[in-house]
């Protein structure tokens, strides 16, 4: 890749409420690999994670079921190639670097799943959603791909949209964090007046 | 405060605190905890407003959110709930709907005339003449009631909406909502309890000391439990298929209305009784006031309703309120027992009750009037569950008749009892609402593919061994021997649906749209069971033979800010639109996508290009990553051309159509490796040809090995294009030789520009000149594009917005899918003859194509040209057949083209004119017939494409 600086469409925060009960950060920068394969690959066997959950990998990536037959690797960012290599390509697989196509943010804390109950109609309980859930849902009325991916024993979401829609997205999201004392930067507003 | 009485008991006022407000213009002070409507009554009003049709004084009926006569206006907003909305400093109170004044409202004037404005009264005379409807449209609407909105200078924030998982929903907070909600919130259920007023307790609250102590009490318990969220002044406005349950949420801490949208496992319904008033003549004047109001005023607002009064009872609230208003030093003149056959027949009075007369032919004084004859089973939500409730004579009330499962009825909807039978069967009904949810919860989880297993047994089911709540009997009170109001709201009265029932509107659905009755903001929750009382006196039936109005949502009105909540209109950025933005480019919303319209003149622009180079922002176009050994068979069944022997290291224009032969989609496809693609759409169709090649993927054709990765966001696409753009491209690109053998028109590569690797380029030529188009991994496309731009200023090198590029390729004359197109146009139409291809053995839409290709009256795209080059003829300006007005054909585009120095265009036309050199008419919009000339070609410039192929 480049040696430039990689921007993100989200140039604001990280945001946090006064209790810390959200916080609300960009996380473009994340590596993002997206592998596709069919269940019988020697892919599908070493990523080792079914449809609908998540977990790290020996390396620290976070290894997710985004879809049937489809998984998206999550890594520090710069890890592309590293994390490409780990993945059998026997049969008909694809791996593709997805990090410059999809915005990423990271929500968290007490009130987060709160905050995101404003926009999103799934049910984001801990027994519907516990740690390590992958799944797919609009929120701000905008397709995301979801992992909760709790931190400090403390509720986390990693949500990631086509980056088009990134600064809305964070924006959509700051927005319903202000219920819980979340403060906006000037120009982030959702309705400015 | 003229009307406060001494502290009471229960009262919810805070006497500490004094609020100062505006009544009419007028200063008054109540109580912290005081509703609008208690603290006016505290300081002596009698009339709160006047009714919708004939205008008639209107005092306090029910003293909560219920009341019809508490409409008011509070500052800017309408329509304010003076029953139930807390009393705030400062707030600026009015009555809605009278002229001049409250007290000389000269529309009173109706009432002289009111025998003639019965119902149908609209049907009757405004349908004739048709032509005065304008007028009368402009003078009834003077009358229109409501009040003013002001939404220039509203202050109001944002309103809101949440979503939530209940596994209960509990809809009524009194004694057996909360019995329902702690046993079930106890058998470890998430419960969301509703209650519609400001606090827990339902009737409890103004009840006495041990309803009262009963009421903290299980409100204190239901507060504090953890598997409990309490929502008060909220209320269930609606049941939808799955128990999708709509809450209005009133008072909220950051929103002035919130829309709740529940999806709750099981909806117990406890939503009480709603005392319905008694019939008679002057039953609207002010001092009628039902047993509960009087019982909310003295107990919770410590408001004296009247001083002498006369209650007529039928059951236990209107013995309480003859206790209440003893102890609150009302006189009581007489308390007619209605179980015993006594009533009110008429009452008189003009601002407030002066005179009451009885069925045994009394005549008494007095200022007040409180009647309890009975019930309306707010039955909305379950009717809305599907259930058609029954009448039954002996209770005087309806019923439920059959429920789903994930609906249950509980308290005085389902039975009387004493406040522990009613607490008990709350109870009783919320452990089985607990078990039906949780074995619902417990197969969501394992189910759910994110979820994983459930840590916990799934319970067994249990039966529904509930014991019924008793029907207590109780006497049919609905009107006396005279006529009176029946729709508050509407200014519906008994005689008005016995003359709708003579007109043959005899039956509850037809009468109530006739006379209205029921469709005011009660929404017939006081007015219901006497309209279908009276309709079945006036049919000869009984009462269970009438039936019931459908209960539709809302059950209460609701603010259309609610429902619209946050507008979340998601708009789609490049990763240069903050650049274009910052240089002043205009935005152009196209579809979802913001981009840049021109920055500041876009015929400089366009000349740019033809002179120099300039780069433009195309990030928006879609763009789908393909893999795999079959993406040829694919591309072969999509496109109308073909593409199995397309070489590595080549693109190749392509066009869809759909299934009934129309034009659907083009772009350019490009051969990056032997099982390696990259195809490009429209910019407002790459959502839809994603799912159609997964669909096609995925249902027809999952044995081919392709993989299809949307990346339009992912990859950000600047157009370099102009006579300088090789050059400059030379300067920054690594890895790639741009001479013109080495990378021929039509042609990609995959090297490294200004330092960024993995950089697509392709070659190929939109707007008519020497250009490349640059795929650049999208973090770094900020970095690209400045760099160009810099590296370029010798060149000329400058920015160009859409506009430019619209004008640019007119004058190349390519067609735009969807302008250019429609929805009826096929390929021949937009000259796709030699591309495609007929003898493939199958493509989208291969039948059709052949059937078109076989017509010869489908219209064509021409290349045009007005005659009097300075008129640029508007877009969907039609083409005419001289001077008359047969239609043949519309401007599809038109633009001033700089590099020509007169007007281009292309359009649709009939083939019959179609030649090219053929004089035709253009109709333009101001009425001018203007003549134009078909072109040979579509380009209006450089049709050899000598300046593209350099």
């Amino acid at each position: 890749m480049s040696e430039t600086t990689m921007h993100s469409p989200v140039d604001v925060g990280p945001l946090t409420s006064p209790d810390g009960g959200v916080t609300l950060a960009d996380a473009y920068a994340t590596t993002k690999i997206q592998v596709r394969a069919g269940a019988a690959t020697a892919a599908a066997a070493a990523l080792g994670v079914s449809y609908g959950r998540s977990r790290r990998n020996a390396d620290g990536d976070l290894v997710c079921g985004t879809r049937p037959d489809e998984w998206t690797i999550y890594g520090d960012p710069g890890r592309s190639g590293a994390i490409s290599a780990t993945v059998p390509t026997e049969g008909f697989v694809t791996v593709i670097d997805i990090t410059h196509g999809r915005a990423m943010l990271r929500i968290s804390g007490a009130n987060a799943t709160s905050a995101l109950s404003k926009i999103c109609n799934l049910d984001l309980s801990d027994e519907l959603t516990p740690n390590g859930a992958v799944f797919s849902g609009s929120l701000g009325a905008v397709g995301c791909d979801w992992v909760r991916d709790d931190q400090g024993g403390q509720t986390s979401f990693l949500i990631s949209c086509e980056r088009s829609f990134g600064k809305f997205l964070f924006i959509a999201v700051a927005d319903a964090c202000t219920e819980f004392g979340l403060s906006i930067p000037a120009g982030w507003e959702l309705h400015p007046h | 405060m003229t009307n406060r009485l001494p502290a009471q008991p229960g009262e919810v006022i805070d006497r500490s605190t004094s609020l100062s407000f505006t009544w009419n213009g007028k200063q008054m002070t109540g109580y912290e905890g005081d509703t609008i409507a208690s603290a006016i009554a505290a300081n002596g009003v009698d009339v709160f407003g006047r009714s919708m049709k004939y205008h008639r004084r209107r005092g306090i009926l029910t003293a909560d959110h219920w009341d019809p006569n508490l409409f008011l206006q509070v500052g800017d907003e309408p329509n304010v709930r003076a029953g139930s909305r807390k009393l705030q400093a400062g707030m600026v109170v009015s009555t809605q709907n009278v002229w001049p004044s409250l007290k000389f409202d000269l529309a009173a004037s109706n009432q002289l005339v009111g025998r003639f404005l019965s119902s149908g009264f609209y049907y009757k005379t405004f349908m004739r003449p048709q032509f005065l409807w304008p007028l009368y449209q402009k003078i009834l609407r003077k009358f229109a009631p409501g009040g003013e909105i002001h939404w220039e200078t509203s202050t109001h924030g944002a309103y809101d909406k949440r979503y939530v998982h209940p596994d209960v929903l509990v809809a009524g907070g009194g004694p057996a909502g909360m019995g329902a909600a702690l046993a079930a919130a106890d058998a470890g259920a998430s419960v969301l309890l509703v209650e519609h007023y400001t606090e827990l307790g339902g009737h409890l609250r103004w009840g006495d000391d041990a309803q009262r102590a009963k009421a903290a009490e299980l409100a204190a318990a239901c507060e504090a439990h953890a598997n409990i969220e309490v929502l008060v002044d909220s209320t269930v406005t609606g049941r939808y298929d799955h128990n999708w349950i709509a809450v209005n949420q009133r008072s909220h801490a950051t929103a002035p209305e919130r829309l709740v949208k529940a999806r709750a496992g099981v909806m117990v319904v406890a939503a009480g009784l709603i005392e319905r008033p008694y019939v008679f003549a002057g039953n609207d004047t002010p001092g009628v006031i039902l047993a509960g109001a009087a019982r909310r005023l003295i107990n919770l607002f410590s408001v004296k309703p009247g001083t002498k009064a006369v209650v007529m009872t039928a059951n236990e609230e209107g013995d309480g309120a003859v206790a209440d208003l003893e102890r609150a030093g009302v006189e009581i003149v007489a308390v007619l027992d209605a179980r015993k056959g006594e009533s009110i027949v008429a009452v008189e009075g003009r601002g407030r009750v002066s005179k009451v007369q009885v069925n045994d032919g009394r005549m008494l004084s007095a200022d007040t009037v409180v009647t309890a004859t009975g019930w309306t089973a707010p039955t909305s939500l379950l009717n809305m569950g599907g259930d058609r409730p029954v009448y039954d004579p002996v209770a005087a009330r309806y019923f439920s008749n059959s429920l789903p499962s994930n609906i249950l009825a509980t308290g005085g909807i389902a039975g009387d009892g004493s406040t522990a039978e009613l607490e008990a069967h709350g109870r009783a009904t919320g452990e089985l609402a607990a078990n039906r949810s949780l074995r619902r919860r417990h197969d969501r989880v394992s189910q759910t593919a994110r979820s994983g297993a459930p840590t916990w047994a799934k319970p067994e089911e249990v039966a529904d061994s509930r014991t019924p709540l008793a029907r207590n009997p109780h006497p049919e009170c609905y009107r006396s021997t005279t006529h009176g109001m029946v729709d508050f709201s509407e200014d519906v009265s008994s005689k008005d649906l016995v003359q709708a029932s003579k007109e043959g509107f005899d039956s509850i659905e037809l009468m109530k749209r006739y006379t209205t009755v029921t469709m005011g903001p009660s929404q017939g929750k006081l007015e219901t069971v006497n309209a279908a009382s009276v309709l079945a006196e006036a049919n000869g039936v009984e009462m269970a033979d009438i039936g019931t109005t459908v209960w539709r949502p809302p059950y209460s009105p609701i603010s259309l800010g609610a429902l619209a909540g946050r507008i979340l209109e998601p708009v789609r950025r490049s990763a240069l639109q903050d650049w274009h933005e910052a240089h002043g480019s205009t935005p152009l919303l196209a579809g979802q996508w913001v981009r840049p319209d021109q920055y500041g003149d876009a015929m400089a622009e366009a000349a740019n290009v033809r002179a120099n180079v300039g780069l433009i922002d195309v990030t928006p176009l879609g763009k789908l990553d393909l893999r795999g050994a079959d993406v040829p068979k694919l591309l072969e069944l999509v496109y109308v051309n073909k593409w199995q022997k397309l070489d590595v290291g080549r693109v190749r224009y392509g066009a869809m159509v759909a299934e009934d032969g129309v034009v659907s989609d083009d772009g350019v496809t490009g051969r990056l490796g032997e099982d390696h693609w990259l195809m490009t759409t429209t910019s407002s169709g790459a959502g839809a040809i994603w799912e159609m090649l997964e669909d096609w993927l995925q249902t027809a054709h999952p044995e081919w090995d392709v993989h299809v990765t949307a990346v339009t966001g992912g990859l950000t696409s600047i157009n370099v294009a102009g006579p300088n753009s090789r050059t400059l491209l030379e300067r920054l690109t690594e890895g790639v030789d741009l001479s013109a053998d080495a990378f021929p028109y039509f042609s990609v590569r995959t090297g490294k520009v200004a330092g960024v690797s993995d950089c697509i380029i392709w070659r190929i030529g939109f707007t008519g000149e020497l250009s490349y188009e640059v795929h650049v991994p999208s973090g770094h496309a900020l970095h690209v594009w400045e760099t160009l731009l810099e590296t370029g200023v010798d060149l000329g090198c400058a920015p160009f917005g859409v506009e430019a590029q619209r004008i640019l390729r007119l004058e190349k004359g390519h067609y735009i899918v969807g302008q250019d197109t429609d929805g009826l146009s096929k390929a021949p139409t937009a000259g796709l003859g030699g591309l495609v291809k007929l003898d493939k053995p199958d493509t989208l839409g291969l039948p059709e194509l052949k059937h078109a290709y076989g017509r010869d009256d489908l219209p064509i795209l021409v290349g045009i040209q007005t005659v009097d080059g300075s008129i640029v003829p508007e877009e969907a300006a039609q083409i005419v057949d001289g001077d008359q007005n047969t239609i043949l054909g519309r401007i599809t585009s038109s633009r001033m083209s700089p590099t020509l120095g007169r007007s281009i265009c292309l359009g649709q036309v009939d083939p019959s004119l179609s030649a090219a050199g053929t004089e035709i008419t253009v109709l333009m919009a101001d009425g001018r017939r203007i003549k134009a000339l078909v072109q040979e070609h579509h380009a209006h410039f450089d049709h050899e494409g000598a300046r593209q192929r350099v």
